[in-house]
């Protein structure tokens, strides 16, 4: 996939991992690397950008019968933000789809 | 043993950082191994799933230097170090980015020092009003006071220059520095 394609979405993709449940590092990590292309390790400073940022808080918690894992949350911040790149990636789709039907499937 | 050096090399790599933030940092990656291994994977597995950890520590430190510079915003000596490190990653060309911005840092280097030397000058004016010829000392006063006066306004002109550039700069950083490492294989 294009580079330049996926430097915008990344930050979509991963807010929008947490929209309805908190995630713990490994499995965003994992998802968004199945997914994208991307290595497994530039998810975590990704993660780490966007926590600094304010769009995800953290958490540590007890997993079933071993130590912790730290779980990143959705803050309202984060929320307004997605939402913000949902309606610009909705936006921008839109404008590729009818270029493409209009410029190459017609 | 991979584990142990893998994480103890990445240690070694984020030494610029603070601590407190290296071990907020190294939890994930702690995380990572313990998480693969409960899933039953290997160690090796682990590791190469994670790519190399001097990128990772190029990543993490671009992240760090960007943060840090918006922090002191319009501070030239914080953005210069956060386009070393993204040059360093290679997120932008070396020649097309740092070329230029070598090469205004250059142009505001030599404002600067004109604007020292404008004001500097009015030292040399008073000497030739004292001991030359030339001028009064009435004249070379006024003239003196009239070429300070203008240095500083040079200085404070370059000084508004020197934090315009390295915002901008630095809103051109964060514009480009998004996670885009490519998967290999």
């Amino acid at each position: 996939m294009n580079v330049q394609f996926k430097k915008g979405v990344l930050d979509l993709c991963v807010l929008a991992l947490t929209a309805w449940e908190d995630r713990y590092g490994y499995e965003l990590a994992v998802t968004m690397s199945s997914k994208f292309e991307v290595a497994v390790g530039s998810v975590y400073p990704l993660l780490n950008r966007l926590t600094v940022e304010g769009y995800f808080s953290t958490y540590l918690q007890e997993s079933s019968g071993g130590p912790p894992r730290k779980y990143y949350k959705l803050t309202p911040q984060g929320h307004a933000h997605l939402m913000e790149l949902i309606r610009e990636w909705r936006t921008f789709s839109v404008a590729v789809d009818e270029l493409i039907k209009e410029g190459v499937e017609r | 043993m991979i584990r142990e050096q893998y994480l103890g090399h990445l240690w070694e790599l984020l030494a610029p950082v603070p601590e407190k933030l290296r071990r907020e940092w190294m939890y994930d990656y702690e995380e990572h191994f313990r998480v693969a291994a409960e899933l039953g994977r290997s160690e090796e597995e682990a590791a190469s799933e994670l790519g190399d950890p001097r990128l990772i520590a190029k990543e993490l430190l671009l992240n760090y230097r960007v943060d840090q510079a918006g922090i002191k915003s319009g501070s030239i000596t914080l953005v210069s170090r956060a386009v070393f490190a993204a040059v360093s990653l290679g997120f932008f060309n070396l020649i097309f980015v740092l070329g230029p911005f070598v090469a205004i840092l250059g142009v505001l280097i030599a404002l600067w020092a004109s604007a020292v030397a404008v004001a500097l000058s009015s030292l040399m004016v008073m000497y030739e009003g004292l001991f030359g010829s030339a001028v009064t000392g009435v004249q070379a006063s006024f003239i003196a006071l009239a070429l300070i006066g203008l240095g500083m306004l040079m200085g404070a002109g370059v000084h508004w220059l020197t934090r315009a550039f390295a915002k901008l700069t630095l809103q051109y950083l964060k514009f480009n520095t998004k996670v885009i490492r490519v998967k290999k294989g």
